[in-house]
């Protein structure tokens, strides 16, 4: 390793080294090169930095040594729809791909926006490449709606992936990816450019084990009359961050980003997201929603960024609702707002406390145990936040049963 | 100046303002007057000051030390300080952006010649009392007490003009405080912080640093290194302060720092509440204000603290102005104790001020109430922190941003509650309006929790129950705010109308504002 990039990371711990080490197996490219600066300016970002304050992948990280974890279920496995699976040793594809999908593996490394701003993802486009293409095009023409599914799963040291999606004008696309890990650290950076009028339907699942760090990050860039719904289901890793940096570009585009987290003993989930406003008269609806137990995290970092002139007639909401179930939980957040322009309603709301006392007493009342009522509310109050899942909702849904239940 | 955070360029060319409609025509209003250049107390007062050599050294840490006659371990603890701030760097994290602060540039003491303190009224300069006078504020007690036991004077207007008691601060030095003696009857003490050192060295060193220590940040250990003077405290157990203290900064002296140093202790039981007020002439250069507030509130204690703020902001291209860093923090060290800051902000360049409250004793309770108006091209980034310690800590966070012609408004808030904090409860509300399409409101709130029976609510309500409650007050008659300090604090206040006349100009006028078309 030449000492050029041995220094590029200030004071680089074992992880990182070994990082660069992988980054310096890689095929050079000078593309590749400034994505991983772009990771090495923060390295693995922690506490120090502003928006990792609670959420420490520098203190978490310590050893990048293969995990030998048990396969994970992926509930969100559906017959008859195509999947793409990440794993450490490679990636697969199925021979046939629906119609108006087309996929395009490519040898070099494509550019990428705002790099610097998400550090992790950066580092999963400086690491792709190898056993993995080193960039994964799809594309998403006009006509039925597209339906795919994508795995990430170990086991492994590190599985990095990424993904770019570029949905022609007037397409639709139904994407499911489900995060399972099992690898000491996972990170898949999927990129999704919505044309005029295209429509994205997202829905993401990540679980991970306490021994796990993982990072999903996604970047979207949507232009006139574009529609986005967004759906995530988090149950957190010993650090695990879900982030999404979304760009109104024109006129008229929506997004609906919603997620919901549940975080059990020695697990943390960090929902982070990034909305920027850049064309007139664009509508974001966010909601989050979270139950954290005893020994667990929950983390929720929103931003709406209104810039001036094109920002005008924004409509934006942001919530954040949290149960802390059990003493011991923790759960942090900042809604945060950015607002340069006059003619805009930017609305943000965030509240954490426990259980309603009162709502508890009904159900207990009419004979339902107190474990089973706690679960039922929490799970009444998670719910909302999975509605725009559409066919998966119900997937969705029975995880989070499941883990309430198991909880309770 | 940078002030829409890099994003996109002004329009120099274009001075019309457009108001987005359904804003209240008398915010619009409002705000107007305070433009720079209505800034009505930017006159230089002409007197012969005696000041530090230039520039910052440990030379200078000992001339002001010495010029106060301090006691060894004072000196000793500016010296650490002083040291201790060559080796920290300045805070970026706020969202402001100023030229790099050059510390050498400035005078960190100056004084009206032969101020050690006048001994009487009648011994302070003609021009000072001139100075004060002009600003409203009134230091011979005769012509106050005038006022109040006027023939025509009846009990109702009485309770409408309360008496005040004022210390002055002009640059580094306190010239006048009134009222002592009668405070002292009471058990009071109000005088500035040079002379308590002296007079009551135990009290002093026994609160001092203990708030906001040395170490702090960057700003408190430089007002650690170089404070000047400024306003000590002391209200006695069970005693309820007869009257409003309070103290008035004002800067004159050309390339001049203000640090100056509160320090209020309430003990058991007892009451006071004090109001700070701030101006500055108008200059073409920057100044520097680093000021640190510390309060302590001992069982039951409650301490009021308002601000009116109206350092000079500049003109409105941006030249000179205040540069206001300022580090304000209350102790509820006691039980059922109560600390609560009002400020209204209208003044300074920079504003980089978060008052804040350590809810330390059980049941205490912690408030802050802010309105900022920001005009021209002014950047104020504040906000308050509420840390949570104690069982059953409440805390109310109310704060309104207005912003007009280029400014910035920042609100930047922490709601923290700690592992021990059973049954803690915040409410926080941050309303901003935008006057114009050339300025920016942003909102960077924080919340930590760490108890599962904390209830903590951010503009929304957590449960259905908080809904009915608010129903319920509400179809009594009573306005959706106060309705909420109802339920969270348990009682009914607006404090700007409690602001004694002196100080209430800027805030009256402030009153009139409404958020109705807000953003955000």
């Amino acid at each position: 390793m030449s000492t050029a990039l041995k220094d590029l990371i200030r004071n680089p711990t074992i992880a990182e080294l070994e990082l660069v080490a992988r980054f310096a197996a890689l095929k050079a490219d000078a593309r590749r090169e400034r994505l991983f600066e772009a990771f090495a300016q923060t390295g693995l970002p922690g506490r120090r930095i502003e928006g990792w304050r609670w959420t420490d992948f520098k203190a978490a990280v310590t050893s990048l040594d293969a995990l030998k974890a048990a396969p994970v279920r992926d509930p969100l496995a559906q017959a008859g729809v195509a999947t793409l699976r990440f794993t450490p040793a490679g990636y697969t594809a199925p021979a046939t791909l629906p119609a108006g999908l087309k996929l395009l593996a490519k040898d070099d490394v494509q550019a990428m926006g705002g790099a610097e701003e998400a550090p992790l993802g950066a580092l999963a486009a400086a690491l792709s490449g190898g056993k993995t293409p080193g960039t994964l095009l799809v594309d998403v023409s006009a006509g039925a709606p597209v339906h795919l599914h994508m795995v990430f799963e170990g086991p492994g040291a590190i599985n990095s992936a990424r993904i770019v999606f570029l949905l022609r004008p007037g397409a639709e696309l139904h994407v499911s990816e489900s995060h399972l890990g099992g690898a000491a650290l996972s990170t898949a950076l999927v990129e999704f450019t919505l044309n005029k009028g295209a429509r994205l339907h997202r829905t993401v699942y990540q679980i991970g084990g306490a021994g796990e760090a993982q990072a999903v990050t996604a970047i979207i860039e949507q232009d006139a009359g574009a529609e986005s719904v967004l759906t995530t289901l988090a149950f957190g890793a010993k650090v695990a961050r879900l982030e999404t940096r979304l760009v109104h570009r024109e006129t008229g585009s929506k997004a609906t980003i919603n997620a919901a987290y549940l975080a059990g003993a020695g697990l943390q989930a960090d929902i982070t997201t990034h909305v920027r406003h850049g064309a007139p008269s664009c509508v974001t609806r966010q909601l989050t929603k979270g139950a954290v137990l005893d020994g667990g995290r929950g983390v929720f970092q929103g931003k709406f960024h209104v810039p001036r002139t094109s920002g005008q007639q924004t409509d934006a909401s942001m919530q954040h609702n949290a149960l802390l179930l059990e003493e011991g939980a923790e759960v942090f957040a900042k809604p945060e707002l950015e607002i340069l322009a006059d003619d805009v309603q930017c609305a943000h709301g965030n509240t954490s406390g426990a259980l309603d006392a009162a709502q508890l007493f009904y159900l207990r009342q009419r004979g339902i145990p107190l474990t089973q009522a706690r679960a039922m509310l929490t799970e009444a109050f998670i719910a909302q936040a999975l509605e725009g899942a559409g066919d998966l909702e119900d997937a969705l849904r029975a995880e989070a049963q499941a883990w309430l239940n198991h909880a309770a | 100046m940078d002030c829409c955070g890099g994003m996109d360029e002004h329009d120099e060319t274009c001075t019309e303002v457009k108001v987005k409609e359904g804003i209240d025509a008398g915010t619009v209003a409002a705000a107007k007057r305070l433009e720079s250049e209505n800034y009505s107390a930017g006159f230089v007062t002409d007197i012969e000051m005696e000041f530090a050599p230039k520039g910052l050294s440990e030379s200078t840490v000992r001339f002001i030390s010495a010029k106060k006659g301090e006691p060894e371990w004072l000196l000793e603890w500016r010296l650490d300080a002083y040291r201790r701030w060559l080796t920290m760097e300045e805070p970026v994290w706020a969202r402001v952006n100023y030229p790099k602060i050059d510390y050498q540039a400035f005078y960190y003491y100056a004084a009206p010649k032969n101020a050690a303190k006048y001994k009487s009224i009648d011994e302070v300069p003609k021009e000072i009392l001139d100075t004060y006078a002009k600003l409203g504020i009134p230091l011979r007690e005769a012509e106050v007490l005038l006022g109040v036991e006027g023939a025509a004077e009846t009990a109702a207007t009485a309770r409408e003009k309360p008496r005040i008691a004022v210390d002055a601060v002009f640059d580094s030095v306190s010239v006048a405080t009134t009222f002592r003696e009668e405070l002292k009857k009471a058990g009071v003490i109000f005088m500035s912080i040079s002379e308590a050192v002296h007079e009551y060295p135990d009290l002093v060193r026994k609160y001092l640093g203990t708030v906001v220590p040395a170490t702090d940040n960057y700003f408190a250990t430089l007002n650690t290194a170089v404070f000047s003077d400024g306003t000590f405290v002391y209200v006695p157990k069970g005693v309820r302060c007869p009257m409003e203290l309070s103290t008035y900064f004002r800067m004159n002296a050309e390339s001049t720092g203000q640090f100056e140093r509160t320090l209020i202790i309430a003990d058991e039981g007892a009451y006071v509440s004090y109001l700070e007020g701030c101006t500055a002439p108008m200059r073409d250069e920057n100044q520097l204000h680093a000021a640190v507030v510390e309060l302590v509130a001992l069982d039951d204690a409650e301490i009021k603290y308002s601000t009116v703020q109206n350092w000079w902001p500049g003109d409105e291209d941006g030249k000179g102005g205040i540069y206001n860093f300022v580090t304000k923090r209350g102790d509820c060290r006691g039980a059922r104790s109560k600390i609560s800051w009002t400020q209204v902000e209208t003044g300074s360049a920079i504003t980089w001020k978060y008052p804040s409250c350590v809810l330390r004793g059980d049941d205490s309770v912690g408030e802050f109430y802010s309105i900022a108006v920001t005009n021209g091209r002014q950047q104020a980034d504040t906000g308050t922190k509420m840390i949570h310690l104690g069982k059953r800590t409440k805390s109310r966070i109310i704060s309104k941003g207005i912003s007009a012609g280029k400014s910035d408004n920042t609100y930047r808030g922490l709601v923290s509650i700690h592992k021990k904090a059973e049954g803690a409860r915040n409410f926080t509300q941050c309303d901003s309006l935008l006057i114009g399409d050339k300025c920016g409101a942003h909102t960077v709130p924080y919340i930590e929790n760490r108890r599962a029976d904390a209830q903590l609510e951010h503009e929304a309500t957590t449960t259905k129950l908080s809904e009915d409650q608010l129903f319920y007050v509400r179809q009594r008659g009573i306005g959706e705010e106060q309705a909420v300090a109802l339920l969270v604090n348990g009682f009914v206040r607006d404090v700007l109308q409690e602001l004694p006349m002196e100080f209430a100009v800027e805030a009256q006028k402030l009153l009139e504002v409404s958020l109705e078309g807000s953003v955000g």
